[in-house]
């Protein structure tokens, strides 16, 4: 534990010109859900701490049909839950930040510490990424995007720069009779790490047609939230058959190589990524035929231990 | 180097002199002397620091003191109106959902908090309201009693305003 | 049927209201001018020599006020019991990852912890030993090479054994002859954390004349009290303790722990010194519970009658015997009546963080192990484990383990309430996606006993202080009061309980093994009618009748052939203060109560998914004797909050250790998981009343026995649900897939035959 120096950023322009100034001696911290917890164990240690939570500008949560969500990476996990059309059009998202921690930390912990902490099991990214989402990342020469599925680059590493902040992810508009559902696999049905979390979205050419789209995110079983391409490519432009589904699951779990740690062993690991997605691609096309669920019910199938 | 902190405390200005690294939940403790916050694990796993931060509950001790300057917070001593408790601590203490009362500051705040928000407080919505507050004594029924009886003086006293 | 005025009534906690504000006073809310911390230094090494200390880089931090080593005490041991193993911080060797071994008192908390990095140890690696059934093998490294030289030690196998116990009855090996069905298994069950919300904390002050003044979390005042007296080589009464208000102990806090390290330095510094622990450390350096592993061999006939049972249960006490196997011995049988058995029980060093308390430690496991044991044989029989048990369950008059005779007790009650309130035997719906069931355990415990001490002083306006040197961790001090009102025909908010401490307050037991309403009760009661025969013959004298003729109750003594006429209590509290005898004061003391069983049944109805192992408790009924609610409010939260501690070891509770050093791998509650109220059930109670021959007003023991049954009752279930039966807690969803899938690893074995063998050897 090194003592350190606390800073406040009023803009944007301030937290790239500290980040320049510190180097990799600075760490930014918003909600800080994280960063007492790391310092305190040893893990983090910087010499300089950047607070960007009064940072103008990055904390709005909009959305429209035209350009979807918006997200400014100062958004708490429980405004994202709570916002009504979080709810109504990305139900896994809000389902996924339901199940994530508890109400003390989502108060705290935003959805841009969440992408930047980059833990293999975040709750909120299996669902940000089959949703599409994409990051807006401001550094020195301006702005840049990066798909989210490109963002991770490891445990805890991403591709932003040393002098680079994460300002907003925008999450496209789903299209029409497109179903969602997230389910997390862990021992308590709140405060845990995901054991296994896995997220899949079914988008319908009409109401009975074939599968348009078809996205599998998963967590927990790869040094980042990994989408499941192959598995995505069985099902793509097919009708959604029962046997088609199961082998969307097995090869989602014929596709990783989790490890073993004090959650679970890389078999069982492997099991439930088999199980899982199946299930929600289940709960993902019955939705996109017939409608969403309420958040309530999707909260209560994607948090599997509670009743 | 300590540096000094401005913060609204139960409704009063009050000013702390603290290290970078400390946490609201040490600044409450250690300079304000507001002990009713308790400290169960320091790292946001167990609810028993929640104080109710510009209105929402938060596990204080994850909090930066100094990112919380101008900020209004209430802790369990900013509840009761003297000797009058307020709702929640007078069902607590009604329906015997306190026992070794540890945790029991933090799970007032948390439902304290639940309930302004206007979410509807069926038993599940209260379930994962309190999701974050780890209680070792009580096995949890009298405190779901507590919280039931607490929302129903709530929406009555809210319906008469 | 006696009509109580207070006894029986849900009354609210008398510190209700302190606590609900906050203004509850636990260790850690101490804080005293000039007040130094306290953070510790430890070993590094799971089993190894000191070589080396040096502190003087950490003495030359600013900022710190004193640095002391193991060898800054005096040169004494000490123990939790009669085996003195320990150190109060390590002097020569370190036994496991975790272990004291400097403490650094300094202004502030930063600074220590920066002074502890700064502390410099040499050490040597000496073998160690982490699996217990490796330990007691024999052909493993021993612990500690000079066992047999501790003082204490007494009989066991030896080598990494440190104690064993027995008890024989009939002839087990005619029994298992004329039995027609032999079963014979081995259960394990997890390490465990007690859990407290509350780490331990202490702040040592000294007195203007030198005198000790530990202000501590903890269920023992009087057993520190003594424990540093002895490490420290001072006298008991330089010491004064002052158990506050705890966060939870659930027998965790029973002994000294930390307490000696603020208490040495704040002798050193002459100013107060707080140790309070972090989460981790609540882990590492407090005692839970370990690992142990449970034969069980019994012999029933086709009829299903229990003939002979043989038990070897090997507990595994960590780096020093923190707590005694008793279980093993005490709870080898159950609630049954069997008339042949050997039973043995092991504590068995390694190289862990040693073992403490956790209520009733070991009977939990001996619960899981026994009651699972029971429906395998049941089914093996092919009979309904509920007609099994009531077939062999203890009666009146039929002897304990222990060899008292067994009292009349509310056993069947328990049962037959049981399986009228979830409507037993039932078969619940399953489908492909999730298998349905409902399982059962019986439970038996006995009522605590043990030193009490109790007074009452009546105060000038009839109002009653009550002093008890109990730390109430389960609601007690209500419960006491409730019990000196009754006694005394006061209203509840008529009788204060004092805060105290071990100078003011006559010596008590510790507040565990449910001793406090049933033995502490009793004394509380006596005192309670010493006070009122005080005051009956005071009144006597006044108004000239007998003391027999007389009443007291409503506040008042009266006449009973003539209410109007009375003195109440003010009255003859004013008299008293001139009367020969004096102010009145009732006191009462008391040694041990006789054996008091303690019976209960509780049934778990459970949902296993099948693709994934997850197991859920959608109902959970426990029935339990109780003997008298003192206050069914405060019963019932007992009982609740240890079936949902039994739930949390039955599904998700664990402490992992490394199978190579030893150490604690999750010493964090987010990766210990205990239950959280997204999870629960509505835990349902039914109080079953069968008075006790002793106890106050008929009360029996309440607090430890709901933690017994659950993870048998959910292991039956998940049985009954799925068909797989599973011997190893907890009972993940990874465990519970495995055994589905048929791909089971747990793989324990307890050598009963090694073990016979070594006995007799």
């Amino acid at each position: 534990m090194k003592r350190f120096e606390y800073l406040e950023a009023r803009t944007v322009r301030q937290v790239i010109s500290m980040l320049q100034r510190y180097g990799e001696n600075a760490r930014i911290v918003a909600g800080s859900t994280d960063f007492l917890v790391r310092w305190r164990a040893g893990v983090w240690n910087p010499g300089h701490v950047i607070n960007i939570q009064r940072v103008a500008g990055l904390g709005r949560i909009t959305y429209s049909s035209r350009n979807g969500l918006r997200i400014g990476v100062l958004v708490t996990v429980q405004a994202l839950e709570q916002h009504p059309m979080v709810r109504r059009r990305y139900p896994a998202l809000a389902a996924a930040a339901a199940s994530f921690a508890g109400v003390q930390v989502r108060n705290l912990a935003t959805v841009g510490g969440n992408i930047c902490n980059a833990s293999p099991s975040g709750d909120t990214i299996p669902a940000l990424l089959v949703f599409g989402a994409e990051c807006r990342i401001a550094g020195p020469d301006g702005d840049r995007w990066v798909a989210l599925d490109q963002f991770f680059t490891g445990p805890g590493q991403t591709v932003l720069r040393n002098d680079e902040l994460l300002a907003e992810v925008r999450v496209p508009p789903p299209p029409s009779n497109t179903g969602s559902h997230y389910i997390k696999h862990s021992p308590r049905g709140a405060m845990d790490i995901a054991t296994v979390g896995v997220a899949s979205l079914v988008s319908l050419d009409g109401r009975r047609g074939p599968c348009s789209e078809a996205r599998i995110a998963l967590g927990a079983v790869a040094p980042t939230p990994v989408r499941a391409y192959s598995a995505e490519d069985i099902l793509r432009g097919h009708d959604l058959s029962q046997e088609l589904i199961q082998a969307a699951a097995d090869s989602a779990r014929d596709g990783v190589q989790p490890i073993s740690d004090i959650r679970g062993s890389a078999e069982h690991r492997k099991e439930i990524v088999g199980v899982l997605t199946r299930r929600t691609l289940e709960q993902a096309l019955n939705s996109a035929a017939s409608g969403p669920l309420t958040f309530e019910d999707q909260r209560r199938l994607t948090v599997q231990a509670a009743f | 180097m300590k540096k000094q902190l401005q913060i609204t405390v139960n409704g009063e200005p009050r000013q702390a002199l603290v290290e970078p690294y400390y946490s609201l939940l040490d600044t409450l403790r250690d300079e304000l002397h507001l002990t009713g916050t308790k400290k169960g694990c320091d790292e946001g796993d167990c609810g028993a620091c929640t104080v109710l931060l510009n209105g929402k509950p938060v596990c204080s001790c994850l909090v930066l003191a100094h990112s919380a300057h101008d900020a209004e917070v209430t802790t369990i001593e900013g509840l009761a109106n003297g000797l009058e408790l307020h709702p929640v601590q007078q069902a607590f203490v009604e329906r015997g959902g306190l026992q070794c009362g540890f945790c029991t500051p933090g799970l007032i705040l948390s439902t304290v908090g639940f309930l302004e928000s206007g979410e509807e407080p069926t038993e599940e919505n209260i379930k994962h309201a309190l999701g974050g507050n780890l209680c070792r004594c009580t096995g949890y029924t009298k405190v779901i009693e507590a919280v039931v009886a607490a929302s129903r003086w709530n929406r009555d006293s809210q319906g008469t305003e | 049927m006696a009509d109580f005025q207070t006894i029986g009534k849900s009354h609210i906690r008398v510190d209700a209201l302190e606590k609900v504000t906050g203004k509850a006073t636990y260790a850690g809310d101490v804080y005293l001018p000039g007040m130094l911390m306290c953070k510790l230094l430890t070993s590094t090494r799971s089993h190894a020599r000191i070589k080396s200390i040096d502190t003087s880089a950490a003495e030359a931090l600013p900022g710190v006020r004193c640095v002391i080593t193991g060898n800054d005490y005096p040169d004494a041991w000490f123990g939790s019991g009669a085996l003195k193993d320990r150190r109060v911080m390590a002097r020569d060797e370190v036994f496991y990852i975790g272990e004291p071994v400097a403490a650094v008192a300094a202004d502030d908390e930063m600074t220590a912890l920066e002074a502890v990095e700064l502390i410099k140890v040499e050490y040597v690696n000496i073998q160690n030993v982490v699996d217990p059934l490796e330990a007691i093998s024999g052909r493993s490294v021993d612990v500690h090479s000079d066992l047999e030289d501790f003082e204490g030690f007494g009989f066991a196998l030896g080598g990494n054994n440190c104690t064993m116990l027995d008890a024989d009855r009939g002839d087990v090996e005619q029994g298992f002859k004329d039995s027609d069905v032999i079963v014979e298994e081995t259960y394990h069950t997890q390490p465990i954390s007690q859990g407290f919300l509350e780490p331990m904390a202490c702040v040592a002050d000294l007195e203007a004349n030198g005198r000790l003044d530990i202000y501590a979390s903890t269920q023992g005042p009087y057993q520190v009290r003594a424990q540093l007296a002895s490490v420290l080589d001072m006298p008991i009464g330089n010491i004064k303790v002052t158990a506050m208000e705890m966060g939870g102990g659930f027998g965790g806090k029973l002994r000294l722990a930390f307490e000696a390290f603020p208490a040495l330095l704040a002798i050193k510094t002459g100013k107060p010194v707080k140790l309070v622990n972090t989460r981790e450390e609540a882990f590492t350096l407090n005692g839970p519970r370990l690992e142990t592993n449970i034969y069980l061999k019994t012999g029933v006939t086709n009829d299903g009658n229990i003939l002979a049972r043989e038990a070897h249960s090997i507990f595994d006490v960590g780096a020093y015997l923190g707590a005694g196997p008793n279980a093993g011995v005490g709870h080898g049988l159950g609630a049954y009546s069997i008339p042949n058995f050997k039973l043995r029980s092991y504590g068995v060093y390694t190289n862990k963080i040693y073992v403490g308390s956790y209520r009733a430690s070991g009977v939990a496991d001996m619960t899981f192990a026994t009651e699972s044991h029971t429906d395998v044989i049941a089914h093996k029989l092919g009979m309904d484990p509920l007609d099994f048990r009531i077939k062999n369950a203890l009666s009146e008059g039929d002897t304990a383990v222990n060899g008292s005779p067994i009292p009349k007790n509310g056993l069947m009650e328990t049962i037959l309430a049981l399986k009228e309130k979830m409507g037993l035997p039932k078969k619940l719906p399953s489908t492909p996606k999730e298998g349905r069931g409902v399982g059962i355990s019986v439970g038996e415990w006995r009522s605590g006993s043990g030193p009490s001490t109790a007074a009452i002083s009546v105060n000038e306006d009839g109002t009653v202080s009550l002093l008890t040197g109990s730390v109430d961790i389960s609601g007690s001090d209500t419960s006491l009061a409730q019990i000196a009102a009754e006694a005394l025909g006061l209203r509840l908010d008529q009788v204060v309980v004092a805060k105290r401490n071990t100078d003011m307050a006559p010596f008590t037991g510790p507040s565990g093994g449910s001793r406090i309403v049933y033995s502490q009760g009793r004394a509380v009661q006596n005192a309670a009618e010493d006070a009122k025969s005080k005051l009956l013959d005071l009144a006597a004298d006044r108004l000239g009748v007998p003391a027999e003729a007389l009443e007291c109750a409503g506040g008042a003594v009266y006449v009973q052939d003539n209410p109007p006429q009375s003195m109440d209590l003010g009255q003859l509290a004013r008299m008293s203060l001139s009367s020969r005898g004096g102010p009145i004061i009732g006191a009462a003391s008391l040694s041990s109560l006789p054996y008091a069983p303690v019976f209960n049944a509780q049934g778990a109805e459970v949902i296993v998914d099948r693709e994934t192992g997850q197991v859920r408790v959608t109902r959970f009924v426990q029935a339990q004797d109780i003997g008298k609610a003192i206050n069914p409010m405060g019963v019932e939260g007992q009982l609740e909050g240890g079936a949902v501690q039994g739930i949390g070891r039955a599904l998700s509770e664990e402490i992992l250790i490394d199978k190579k050093t030893g150490e604690v791998r999750n010493p964090s509650l987010a990766t210990y998981l205990m239950p959280l109220s997204v999870d629960m059930p509505e835990i349902e109670n039914i109080l079953v009343e069968v008075p006790s021959a002793d106890g106050p007003f008929g009360a029996r023991a309440v607090a430890e026995s709901p933690g017994f049954g659950p993870p048998a009752a959910i292991a039956n279930a998940i049985f009954d649900a799925v068909g797989v039966r599973i011997k190893t807690l907890p009972l993940s969803a990874e465990r519970v897939l495995a055994a589905i899938q048929g791909r089971t690893e747990d793989e324990y074995t307890v050598d009963a035959e090694e073990l016979r063998k070594a006995e007799s050897a």
